[in-house]
């Protein structure tokens, strides 16, 4: 007769667990993360969040302190760089106020409506991934403040990422930098399209299909107009390429937000990717109706 | 055995969860880029004074709680949580040898648990072997789970050791 207590309950029910498991992440993936796993997802956050709002604001100073501990040696070389920074930006302001100027007058003699800003909803980032495999962020507005999935979240840097999911009073932020997210963007050096993958905390990637055109460095990335609303600084080219026939042009690309600094964060309600007017012939977005966004 | 050690354990988990979700990661504190795995720590501590069914029930609800917060398709989680309660209660019988042996076992068993998810995440679509620095980042998670453990284990066994009935030291 076969030992059957030569398997023991603890090993069974392993099995047993580890096949739900295999079932529940079937289910989820098959679901798109809609269906029981939604349902589990809102009911967690429903009892998380006024606990980790809780203790979010309990473990803000405390991180902060620990982060500014950590950093002090290295404020100094940050301040000399950030000043001679100050001193570029203020030459660019100029040039920029006299490009709005001439913006002006240009939409003046062409009578053009100018450009409205896109309606934002202000959120704070709630809560973060429990694990550093997961790109992701919660912020404390949902579904009751107007906030649906696909909608950009950006901040006073560029795009932070998209909404993959909302609860009633809590939404979750995937990251740019996430592995799973991807970017439509526009060089703005070069004026061609090309694709943006998160790879975790490193530098994202840039993929350029179909490109006779060289990248280079320090040249600024933007959002394409396809997905989320165009012109949001997505990044700058951190190393400069050049495709290769027959080959994508690959390159890395510094985020422009700063991961470290995000708190608040504004989700862009606003605009669908339906606003955006694409070429039929070309494939090119031609027009826009909503003009870029500005970030407060 | 009674349900105290139980409860309290899952209340444990619980605070891990939070103190995960508020603490630890990018804007808070994650020096190198990495942050301790809080609640793998805690299960593992948790599992030395529970019987088997209910260590393996608590590493489902761990992982599942943690799926359920984190990004990554429900259950993925939760299956590297029970085979790492699973191993821990393998393992347990040996947890009163020297300090860094222990502190080794639970290097290893946290490199387990991130290169199991990363393997089964794999499986389930999700890109994440493309991220960079993967190497550098797993070893320095698995370290800093050691250093956590450092503060966990002592703390649970104090909460834990007089309300168990039957526990791994006495078998």
């Amino acid at each position: 007769m076969l030992p059957f207590r030569r398997f023991e309950r603890s090993t069974v029910l392993l099995v047993g667990l580890v096949m739900l498991s295999f079932l529940i992440a079937t289910f989820d993936v098959r679901a798109d993360g809609a269906g029981m796993g939604a349902m589990l997802r809102t009911g967690a956050q429903s009892l998380f969040a006024p606990v980790q709002q809780l203790a979010t604001a309990v473990a803000r100073p405390i991180a902060g302190f620990i982060d500014g501990v950590s950093n002090i040696a290295g404020l100094r070389d940050e301040l000399a760089v950030a000043r001679s920074e100050n001193d570029a930006l203020r030459q660019q302001l100029l040039d920029v106020q006299a490009m709005q100027n001439r913006l002006t007058e240009l939409e003046r003699i062409l009578d053009l409506e100018p450009p409205t800003d896109v309606a934002t909803v202000t959120a704070r980032i709630a809560s973060l991934a429990p694990s550093d495999f997961d790109q992701v962020r919660w912020i404390d507005r949902g579904i009751a403040d107007g906030i649906a999935v696909g909608q950009a979240v950006i901040d006073e840097d560029g795009l932070v990422g998209r909404i993959d999911f909302v609860a009633e009073n809590s939404a979750r932020v995937r990251l740019i930098t996430d592995p799973r997210s991807g970017v439509g963007v526009r060089d703005l050096g070069t004026n061609e399209t090309g694709w943006i993958e998160g790879r975790g905390a490193g530098p994202l990637e840039l993929k350029m299909f179909g490109t006779t055109k060289p990248v280079q460095q320090g040249e600024r990335l933007v959002t394409d107009g396809t997905r989320f609303p165009p012109g949001i600084p997505v990044g700058v080219v951190a190393e400069p390429a050049e495709a290769v026939a027959g080959f994508a042009l690959i390159t890395t690309v510094t985020p422009s937000i700063q991961l470290a600094e995000l708190d608040y964060v504004k989700v862009v309600v606003g605009w669908s990717p339906l606003d955006a007017v694409i070429d039929p012939d070309t494939g090119e977005l031609v027009d826009v109706p909503l003009g870029p966004v500005t970030v407060e | 055995m009674s349900a105290r050690p139980v409860a309290l354990s899952i209340l444990l988990v619980f605070v891990a969860v939070v103190i995960q979700t508020t603490l630890f990661g990018a804007g808070r504190i994650q020096p190198l880029g990495a942050a301790p795995m809080l609640v793998l720590a805690v299960v593992v501590a948790c599992v030395r004074y529970l019987d088997p069914e209910p260590a393996l029930l608590l590493g489902f609800t761990a992982g599942l709680l943690v799926d359920l917060l984190g990004g990554s398709p429900l259950g993925l989680w939760a299956m590297v949580h029970v085979v790492i309660a699973y191993l821990t209660l393998r393992l347990r019988h040996r947890a009163d040898e020297a300090v860094p042996l222990v502190g080794f076992g639970i290097f290893l068993l946290a490199l387990l648990a991130q290169a199991l998810f990363l393997v089964t995440s794999t499986l389930f679509g999700q890109s994440l072997l493309t991220t960079s620095g993967l190497v550098k980042q797993l070893v320095i998670t698995a370290l800093y789970t050691v250093i956590a453990a450092a503060g966990v284990v002592p703390a649970v066994s104090r909460l834990l050791r007089d309300r168990s009935v039957r526990t791994w030291a006495r078998r």
